[in-house]
């Protein structure tokens, strides 16, 4: 892309790329640390984890705020309109990502001081994985520009939808064998619904990449890889 | 030429269709054979850089080029089916269907009553009743007769810049036109006249249809419901505005809009 007649106007559209980069960064890092902590049962790396949320809050906010002065500023059009609304949209999905990821350092605070089925978080590994690969896929998508990246994560989401069926199911199981397990359970079962949100923002992501490459939104329905559905299930 | 999505060839009534159209002055040829559009109660805005063809291509709408000396146009310009570039026409019947505002007002220097009562008469016998009606109603379409209506008798060169560009808009419409054009109707206005301006714009699709040669992009992408962008005497784009400003097809559309060359 060729650079606009005022260099200034480049400059801005540069630090909101720059600043989608560094929280995309931030918010893998924060979900990978939870993670850890969670399976090595490490209150410490919890809270650390736990603390660096601010960080990802005030990114958001000076997003934001950079993105309306451009706006009123440059009325920016077309690819640049785009840009724009795909900034807005990606530093709020990484916002949550950093919050979700917030509350599973939270609860492995909690559960690092009752240690009782390690074998239950097995399941939460896998998703993990899942979830971590399309955060990376989408975010190279958003700094490369690349539609079919984008697409790949889109369609992948159903994969991790199947994973979190499985680990409910694991889970009911571990809480069945032992009443005592059911709170530890609890808290990996709400910690699996953060994961399966961290992969929906990361659909969602996907769905603004190729908005703002092609001017086209995805369709309203994704393929849905779960055999219960969301709505039925109060978890 | 690009056409973006949602063009809808054919679906909508054209008023005008510009057919092949080659422009020149002198031996320079200044459009490069343009196929276009404009529907019937919609406007149409014209964007490009300086000396794409924009303005020209207006002033063949109604041919104003005709008082120039070597200045001449080839193909077809149908106004409702009919070639206004054939020689036999009645240029002041046309102009009279297809009315025109310029980038800086120009009221005459006679009463703002006679600025429209002038162009009624010329066309049109009628009572000096129906004419004060007549006059009336033109202000009103022009959203100016509240501001003007005690002072029908001041000169029209009195009013302020945004007044007197309402003014040529109300002695255009006093005519009953079936087209306006605007070239560059609020370059020379303040936002509050341009704002007024852009809501008149607005309501007179209503009646007319409306062509716009301008070069602010958020006015085009404020008034106009298609917009074609022109480059080099030629007819880069067109289609519906929302796309034309939000995902154009067109590099050069897209590099002009955004700013990056112009």
């Amino acid at each position: 892309m060729s650079d606009h007649i005022v260099r200034a106007y480049d400059k801005e559209l540069d630090l909101l790329g720059r600043k989608i980069a560094e929280m995309g960064g931030i918010a893998e890092k924060m979900l990978a640390d939870a993670m850890d902590a969670l399976i090595d049962f490490d209150a410490d790396l919890a809270r650390k984890t736990v603390l660096v949320d601010a960080r990802l809050d005030l990114l958001q906010r000076e997003i934001e705020e950079n993105a309306i002065m451009t706006i009123a500023r440059r009325q920016p059009m077309a690819v640049d309109l785009r840009d724009i609304v795909a900034a807005i949209r990606i530093s709020a999905d990484l916002e949550r990502v950093g919050d979700l990821a917030k509350n599973i350092a939270k609860r492995a605070i909690i559960i690092a001081a009752e240690a009782r089925v390690p074998r239950a978080i097995i399941g939460l590994k896998s998703m993990h994985e899942s979830a971590a690969l399309s955060l990376k896929d989408v975010l190279d998508a958003y700094a490369h520009r690349d539609v079919e990246r984008a697409r790949s994560v889109w369609t992948r989401d159903a994969e991790l939808d199947a994973l979190e069926d499985s680990v409910f199911r694991d889970l009911l199981t571990f809480m069945m064998e032992d009443p005592r397990n059911i709170s530890f359970c609890t808290h990996l079962l709400f910690c699996s619904k953060n994961i399966e949100r961290i992969g929906d923002h990361a659909t969602n992501i996907a769905e603004t990449v190729v908005y703002l490459v092609t001017g086209e939104a995805l369709p309203m329905d994704r393929p849905k890889g779960r055999s219960f559905s969301s709505e039925s299930l109060s978890i | 030429m690009t056409s973006s999505n949602g063009t809808e060839p054919g679906s909508l009534p054209t008023k005008i269709t510009v057919k092949d159209l080659r422009f020149f002055y002198g031996d320079s040829l200044a459009l490069k054979t343009i196929n276009l559009s404009i529907y019937a109660n919609k406007v149409t805005a014209l964007i490009g850089p300086s000396g794409c063809g924009k303005s020209t291509l207006l002033r063949v709408m109604n041919r104003m080029y005709d008082l120039y000396p070597r200045q001449r146009a080839e193909g077809e310009v149908l106004l409702d089916g009919e070639n206004i570039l054939t020689p036999g026409q009645d240029l002041n019947l046309l102009r009279a269907r297809v009315g025109m505002v310029f980038q800086k007002p120009t009221p005459f220097p006679m009463s703002i009553y006679d600025n429209i009562a002038f162009g009624i008469k010329l066309y049109h016998k009628v009572s000096k009743s129906e004419l004060d009606g007549r006059v009336e109603t033109a202000l009103r379409g022009a959203a100016l007769w509240g501001e003007v209506k005690e002072k029908l008798q001041d000169s029209g060169l009195s009013l302020s810049g945004g007044q007197q560009q309402r003014l040529c808009i109300a002695r255009t419409v006093a005519i009953q036109p079936e087209v306006i054009l605007f070239d560059e109707p609020c370059s020379a206005l303040d936002p509050i006249s341009t704002a007024k301006v852009e809501e008149l714009i607005d309501e007179l699709t209503e009646k007319y249809t409306i062509a716009i040669v301008t070069h602010s992009m958020q006015q085009a992408a404020r008034v106009s419901s298609y917009t074609a962008f022109m480059y080099l005497g030629e007819l880069i784009e067109f289609g519906k505005t929302q796309t034309m400003f939000t995902a154009p097809e067109n590099r050069q559309t897209q590099d002009y809009i955004t700013g990056r060359f112009g």
